[in-house]
């Protein structure tokens, strides 16, 4: 196990369906056929077996000689190639279903449940939602989504720091994805790991909260600008903390000049509808 | 700092192009990592120190090679090394600038045998 921040080295990892138990260990059996596509360059490939025959006392016999040759691969190829081809399988599931996948990351503490909780409550009457939730441990935060009543599949990352396109798919055989439903994935609270890793998701949603320094975008700049839109939760607490979201705001659109903003507050529901209108727009 | 998982994944994606090709032993190995990669070239070489052992590049060596950072300025076009993704233009001060290669992460080649 990585000592720097907790990766699992062995992919160890569980899926909680909160009704029926599975377990999958190790991740590396997943069941998706996909095909390898790179150019293999193969430098001097060709067989090595000779036989020589000689002569010894005048008796005739073979020997089979098996040269041990070096061959140099070419490879090129991109190490996440793996998980982004995953990604785009999922991606196309999605799509073909007609589902919005939202990738909600923050760090911890940024308030993605308590956002996901209030936006379950407000649109289920009208709209189908489904949750993958991630974390390292417990079952907390699927059991809070169900509560306030969307599905919800945990994976628990264990010592994990990051969701990747494969525990996605797994989580996908138990969880029920209706077509035409928003599916939220709640990540792993974490502003680093989670940057690399693409899941299939049509857009991928920054939460930063007010209680946090407005540098986190310098500090973290690949999640910035890989996301879409950054929500800025816990807005009632703003007259209470330094937290300039100007300058937040101005840090994040150096990084991404396209990047969409909505000031939130899970508490109160200050901003809540412009959030909504925004998951609205995506399905037009 | 997801260092030690792209370490599993070279070690992965090592293992199945050793297999396609019915090689016994990989002898070296030879990846670039990007200054803008997001990947820590050093941390990432002590992890994969730490996880070869009993997997097939346990006696390979390992290349990392680091690959400067190139930018573009949006807004002259100037075409300069970038260290950091927040790097300004250095003519015209202007920013972000486009990235215009060391974000690369791949293996190159392998040596088998």
């Amino acid at each position: 196990m990585c000592e720097t921040c907790g990766c699992s080295e062995s992919g160890e990892f569980k899926i909680h369906d909160l009704h029926h138990h599975h377990d999958h260990e190790p991740i590396h059996d997943h069941k998706h056929g996909h095909s390898h596509d790179h150019d293999h360059g193969y430098e001097h490939s060709h067989d090595h077996d000779h036989q020589h025959e000689h002569e010894h006392d005048g008796v005739f016999h073979s020997h089979d000689h098996d040269h041990p040759h070096q061959k140099v691969i070419n490879l090129n190829v991109d190490i996440l190639s793996d998980n982004n081809r995953l990604a785009q399988l999922n991606r196309r599931f999605f799509e073909g279903r007609k589902v919005l996948c939202l990738n909600l990351v923050s760090s911890p503490g940024s308030g993605k449940t308590s956002i996901l909780e209030k936006t379950i409550q407000a649109l289920i009457p009208t709209r189908k939602i489904a949750v993958i939730e991630g974390d390292q441990q417990t079952l907390l935060d699927a059991e809070r989504i169900e509560k306030s009543g969307a599905p919800a599949i945990q994976i628990n990352t264990g010592s994990g720091c990051h969701l990747d396109a494969r525990m996605v798919d797994l989580a996908l055989e138990k969880l029920e994805v209706e077509s035409g439903s928003i599916l939220f994935i709640e990540n792993v609270g974490n502003l680093v790991c989670p940057a690399m890793f693409d899941l299939g998701e049509a857009k991928r949603v920054v939460v930063i909260s007010v209680t946090e320094g407005e540098d986190k975008p310098l500090k973290y700049p690949y999640m910035f600008q890989s996301s879409h839109l950054c929500l800025i939760n816990k807005s009632d607490l703003l007259p209470y903390v330094d937290f300039d979201t100007e300058k937040a705001i101005g840090y994040a659109r150096s990084l991404n000049p396209k990047l969409e903003f909505i000031l939130v507050s899970a508490k109160t529901g200050e901003g809540m509808n412009l959030w909504y209108e925004w998951l609205a727009g995506q399905t037009k | 700092m997801h260092e030690f998982s792209l370490a599993v994944e070279v070690i992965n994606l090592a293992q199945r192009e050793a297999e396609k090709s019915n090689a016994r032993e990989i002898k070296e190995i030879t990846i670039e990592v990007g200054d803008l990669s997001g990947v820590e070239a050093d941390a990432f070489g002590s992890a994969l120190d730490l996880l070869v052992k009993d997997s097939i590049l346990d006696h390979a060596v390992v290349n990392i090679h680091k690959m400067p950072g190139k930018g573009k300025c949006a807004a002259c076009n100037l075409e300069f090394e970038m260290t950091h993704r927040m790097a300004a233009c250095p003519k015209c001060r202007c920013f972000p600038s486009e990235i215009n290669g060391g974000d690369q992460f791949r293996v190159v080649s392998l040596l088998v045998e």
